[in-house]
């Protein structure tokens, strides 16, 4: 199956990297924003696989799918942005490791 | 050049700014590295005709999502994190074989992926952006309607949550 050319393989290959860097910063990392980072590391990742099976398959709706993830990612990139603010202003940092006001 | 070579260099370079995007410690030098990193990726949406997609990737994702973080960074000025450790050895030795057994994992199911060959298909057409916006504006209409109401939430769930305690 090949996608313009391109075969599936190389795409869902670049894709599995991409998510398993992004899975390791996000379980790596201490800073709260880095974290968020990652997992829009990770989302653009499973867009990529997305973005390759409908160019394989000569399909419009997966971009229509990523479309809709993208401005999804807007919304909570906004909220969660926020949320962080709001957390520095309370506790002065946005380490994880001190963070654990909802732990236990 | 085939569209093939341009993919996976691309691709590789995408994956080497993801890799500089985790391992730095300064947050700002991270963000600065994720947006190389989508700027490759819109090279590869683009090799699998997906030009709507690459140019919405440069705008919103490059463009407005990661200039927010910096914003945010440059806001809060959040220290480099800091090298020590050992606080949790447990914690991160079991994060670390769980990313090394996903890895396994994905690599098991691609395997067989990997060998099929490439074959001259239709070639990638940057103009074709009429079909994606009649499909968008016909079938998805009532979703994409839904996703303005979503993002003006967001718009009003940021404001709320940031807003200084006590100010009007």
């Amino acid at each position: 199956m090949t996608a313009n050319g391109i075969p599936i393989g190389d795409v869902l290959l670049a894709s599995a990297a991409l998510f398993v860097i992004g899975l390791a910063g996000a379980l790596l990392r201490r800073n709260a924003i880095s974290i968020f980072l990652s997992i829009e590391l990770m989302m653009n990742a499973a867009n990529l696989t997305v973005l390759g099976y409908a160019a394989a398959l000569h399909s419009l709706e997966g971009q229509i799918v990523v479309f809709f993830v993208i401005a999804i990612a807007a919304a909570e990139a906004a909220v969660g942005l926020a949320i962080f603010v709001a957390l520095f202003r309370h506790t002065e940092t946005i380490d994880v490791n001190q963070i654990n006001l909802l732990k236990w | 050049m085939t569209p093939r070579l341009v993919f996976d260099a691309a691709a590789g370079l995408a994956i080497l700014f993801a890799c500089v995007m985790v391992v730095h410690r300064h947050p700002v030098k991270s963000v600065l590295a994720l947006v190389v990193s989508f700027f490759a990726l819109a090279v590869t949406y683009v090799l699998l005709a997906a030009p709507l997609i690459a140019a919405v990737q440069v705008i919103v994702y490059a463009g407005a999502i990661l200039v927010l973080f910096l914003f945010v960074l440059m806001l809060l000025n959040v220290p480099e994190e800091a090298r020590q450790s050992s606080d949790r050895p447990i914690h991160q030795a079991l994060s670390a074989g769980g990313i090394v057994a996903f890895a396994a994992a994905l690599l098991a199911v691609l395997r067989g992926y990997g060998a099929t060959q490439a074959a001259p298909s239709v070639a990638p057409s940057p103009g074709d952006l009429a079909p994606v916006a009649k499909l968008l504006f016909s079938d998805h209409l009532l979703s994409f309607e839904a996703l303005s109401i979503l993002l003006l939430a967001a718009l009003v769930g940021a404001f709320v949550l940031a807003r200084r305690e006590g100010s009007p």
